[in-house]
């Protein structure tokens, strides 16, 4: 008997959409820009990000839980850019996350959450115009429950990520970037060996997580150093069930939502800064957050270049 | 040159590798249990003197001799059955099989599911008021009922009642006109699955689906569709599989529902109705404070949630009189802030900084909490699961979901008595540093509901599979502890719980040694 999670708002899509699908969009060098580090050189960045809701879409319907409050995820993240040749970057990233409400007696979660890699490769480079193919794969690397949400710091699932990525700028600096993608995600399993979905009991503890995709756009300006950036973001499953009602959220939800977002980086040489705001504007089965990161960032040369010699 | 040799390796190497992880993430397929035939070990000739739990006796209910097997109405329905059988299409051939896995066994697994379905607490309205589930309305929202664990303990118990009852009263009728299988009557019948010496008038599967969908049509009222639905494929299943003919299926069904009528007869008077009586709280607060519980529980919600079923422990109990619930009410727990207190609030505290994985593992495995089937339902699954491997006929399955079924409302009958005796505060409205993993309940502490029927549970199936009953036992005492690490519970309101369900499952488990059945 233990009735009453009632509450458990769920914001985690909008986490995963800013996290484990199109992963670490703290940085640099990032699996979803036209932007690479040059070979030979790479960029370490840590960032740390605030993302809270005191709203979320239960199913389609935005309503707050007073036994939630404002749920608040924190995130540590570090994270390389490494410029293997000049069209082709790999990027690493592993967030520390922590989990926790201001009302309520639901219990913080925190750990390690999933190790992602990328390898981003620009096939195509003319006058200002890039087409650029993304691969990105994610593994957990802690054992953290994925079925207590919203509390859960992520859904166990390994991912594997396509995303194709077009970009022009502007000799002026004025930049666009427009990108897709498709993220399949692995079945689960929990502690518990029964659970509801879609009306259905199942017997097992194995459950099927829907795949998601994603689209951004982009409008920025990079030069000399200084890159601004406004976009929206839509990120959904494909295919899932919806919270129940008063019911706690589920990582079969198809969770869905569409957001605006600004993101700022200043690095006149090998030290910068970063920040970033993201806010979302409409969705289901997630939370109508608010995040806040900004990071520090180090570029440095591991190997000899080799044209200067 | 350089560049297009990499671009050669990078398309050959790479993309394969990427596809080969997409292509192995694509399978969603979840591997659940499968069911499986049946195959009962026993026909349990006898099982007509079997006790029933509601009829006078197995021939309470009258059903009428059957046409002779010689008779011409017989021979035309075998002929119509054999045609059924020779034309049976492909996903007819799979209901067959999956209502092949039994019929108890499946009608308990969809009262499980549909108590899953039904468990979410009423939201709160724009006053701060929690808006009562409406019988007469129950897909508005809030949806009735709200199937808790009192609440999935009790249709569970009635559900295997009626079925044990029921199949009393139909083997009983089996064997007095003892009509054989159609496929025995006529060679040419080629029964789909295995056939057995037991007679098939009245149907069996007939018998339990009506005698199911009666009770489940009361408990769950918003599910009539779905359950109609079901029970049409169950009857039809036996005759796509050439195992009854019309006739053994109506005369079922009619038993079926008759029986079922009686039951739900008890269930109208069983106190139910007047189990939500939230104006008798201020009474038994001031009982509690008299007896020592310094401070009585609060609902730790916001708005605070009135208790679930402060009056369920006045609901009449199967296995003993309502005399009884209180002479089987534990002790009262430690006080508040005493030594005894400390020690169990520092083992919270200490859980609640450190909790283990291992202890979260074991917290979520039995937390069966919102939108699952409940304690009760995990017990019912595995009650039913030993049935199936041990090769129980419907009818001893049946019984021995019946006296589980009992004892699991017993045991939720006595641990609400005792929790609303003592109105013991849950140990996160002691100190706010303790919060769960798992969800917290909206009613007092003491004693703890999954130990209670946890304790039950194990004492009658360990009783019925004593080979089992090492693994029961630890089962049992996991799914107590589990509420401590899942920072809800003492260790003393688990404990006493543990206890007490073993003493209320004994009073299961001494009908169950006179009911005829061993």
């Amino acid at each position: 008997m233990l009735h009453r999670l009632q509450k458990r708002g769920n914001r985690l899509a909008a986490l995963l959409a800013i996290l484990c699908c199109t992963a670490s969009q703290v940085f640099a060098q990032m699996p979803n820009d036209a932007i690479y580090m040059a070979k030979g050189t790479a960029c370490l960045a840590v960032s740390y990000t605030h993302s809270s809701w005191d709203k979320y879409w239960e199913n389609t319907l935005l309503r707050e839980n007073l036994n939630i409050g404002t749920h608040t995820t924190h995130i540590v993240m570090p994270m390389l850019a490494v410029g293997i040749v000049k069209n082709l970057n790999v990027i690493v990233a592993m967030p520390y996350m922590r989990t926790e409400t201001s009302a309520g007696n639901l219990r913080w979660q925190k750990g390690f959450q999933d190790a992602s890699g990328w390898l981003k490769y620009r096939f195509l480079n003319k006058s200002g115009l890039s087409l650029n193919a993304i691969v990105g794969a994610s593994l957990p690397v802690t054992n953290y429950v994925p079925d207590f949400m919203p509390m859960s710091i992520g859904m166990q699932c390994k991912t594997a990520t396509g995303r194709l990525l077009a970009s022009y700028r502007h000799k002026s600096g004025v930049y666009l970037t427009a990108s897709g993608s498709y993220i399949l995600r692995s079945k689960i399993r929990l502690d518990r060996d029964s659970y509801q979905s879609d009306g259905k009991l199942y017997n097992t503890n194995q459950v099927a997580v829907p795949n998601a995709y994603d689209a951004a756009a982009r409008l920025g300006y990079l030069k000399h150093g200084l890159q601004a950036e406004g976009y929206v973001e839509h990120g959904a499953c494909d295919g899932g069930d919806n919270i129940r009602r008063n019911d706690m959220p589920f990582p079969t939800n198809n969770m869905k939502s569409t957001s605006l977002g600004f993101y700022a980086k200043f690095q006149p040489k090998n030290l910068g800064i970063n920040a970033r705001a993201v806010y979302v504007l409409n969705g289901s089965n997630v939370g109508k957050s608010t995040t806040y990161s900004a990071g520090i960032l180090y570029q440095f040369r591991y190997a000899k270049d080799k044209s200067k010699q | 040159m350089k560049n297009n040799n990499f671009k050669i390796a990078w398309k050959a190497l790479f993309f394969p590798a990427i596809l080969s992880v997409l292509t192995t993430s694509c399978n969603k397929t979840v591997d659940e249990p499968d069911a499986g035939i049946s195959s009962p070990s026993s026909l349990d000739e006898k099982a007509g003197t079997w006790k029933p739990y509601i009829l006078a006796s197995s021939d309470d209910i009258n059903v009428p001799a059957p046409e002779a097997a010689s008779s011409e109405y017989y021979k035309t329905e075998l002929k119509k059955l054999k045609e059924q059988v020779d034309a049976i299409a492909p996903v007819q051939r799979e209901k067959v099989n999956y209502w092949a896995a039994g019929a108890v066994y499946r009608w308990n697994e969809i009262g499980r599911e549909l108590a899953a379905r039904y468990n979410t607490p009423p939201a709160s309205n724009a006053d701060g008021k929690y808006p009562l589930p409406d019988a007469a309305n129950p897909l508005a929202d809030p949806k009735f009922p709200f199937a808790n664990p009192p609440y999935t303990a009790r249709a569970l118990a009635y559900l295997s009642v009626a079925q044990y009852d029921a199949l009393v009263s139909a083997w009983n009728y089996k064997f007095k006109y003892n009509r054989k299988a159609p496929s025995k009557n006529d060679e040419a019948i080629k029964s789909i699955l295995p056939v057995t010496d037991l007679p098939s008038y009245p149907s069996e599967d007939a018998v339990v689906a009506e005698a199911s969908v009666t009770v489940l049509k009361a408990m769950f009222p918003g599910e009539v569709p779905y359950l109609e639905e079901k029970l049409a494929e169950h009857k039809n299943s036996r005759m796509w599989a050439g195992m009854n003919v019309e006739s053994d299926i109506k005369a079922g069904a009619d038993l079926g529902k008759a029986v079922a009528a009686k039951v739900m007869a008890r269930a109208k008077t069983d106190g139910m109705s007047a189990a939500n009586n939230q104006a008798k709280t201020a009474e038994m607060i001031a009982t509690a404070k008299s007896i020592g519980t310094t401070v009585p529980w609060v609902s730790q919600e916001f708005p605070p949630r009135p208790p679930m079923l402060p009056t369920y422990g006045f609901v009449l109990p199967w296995n003993f009189s309502a005399e009884t619930v209180p002479t089987l009410r534990p002790g009262p727990p430690p006080a508040l802030g005493s030594a005894e207190f400390k020690k169990n609030m520092d083992e919270l505290l200490d859980i609640a900084a450190n909790q283990t994985r291992e202890q979260a593992r074991v917290a979520n495995f039995w937390s069966d909490g919102v939108g699952s089937y409940t304690p009760p339902g995990h017990w019912h699954r595995k009650g039913a699961n030993l049935c199936k491997e041990n090769n129980f006929s419907e009818v001893r399955t049946a019984r021995t979901l019946a006296l589980l079924g009992t004892t699991m409302q017993d045991a939720g009958i006595c641990c609400w008595d005792a929790k609303y005796y003592y109105y013991y505060p849950r140990p996160n409205q002691v100190s706010k540093r303790i919060k769960t993993s798992v969800g917290l309940p909206n009613f007092p502490s003491y004693t703890s509901g999954h130990s209670t029927f946890s304790g039950a549970a194990a004492e009658l199936l360990a009783y019925i599979f004593p080979n089992e009953k090492q693994a029961l036992d630890a089962m049992a005492a996991e799914a107590s502890v589990s509420r401590i690490y899942g920072l809800i519970h003492y260790r003393f309101d688990c404990e006493a719980g543990l206890e007490g369900g073993h003493k209320i499952g004994s009073f299961a488990v001494e009908r169950a040694k006179k009911d005829g059945a061993q």
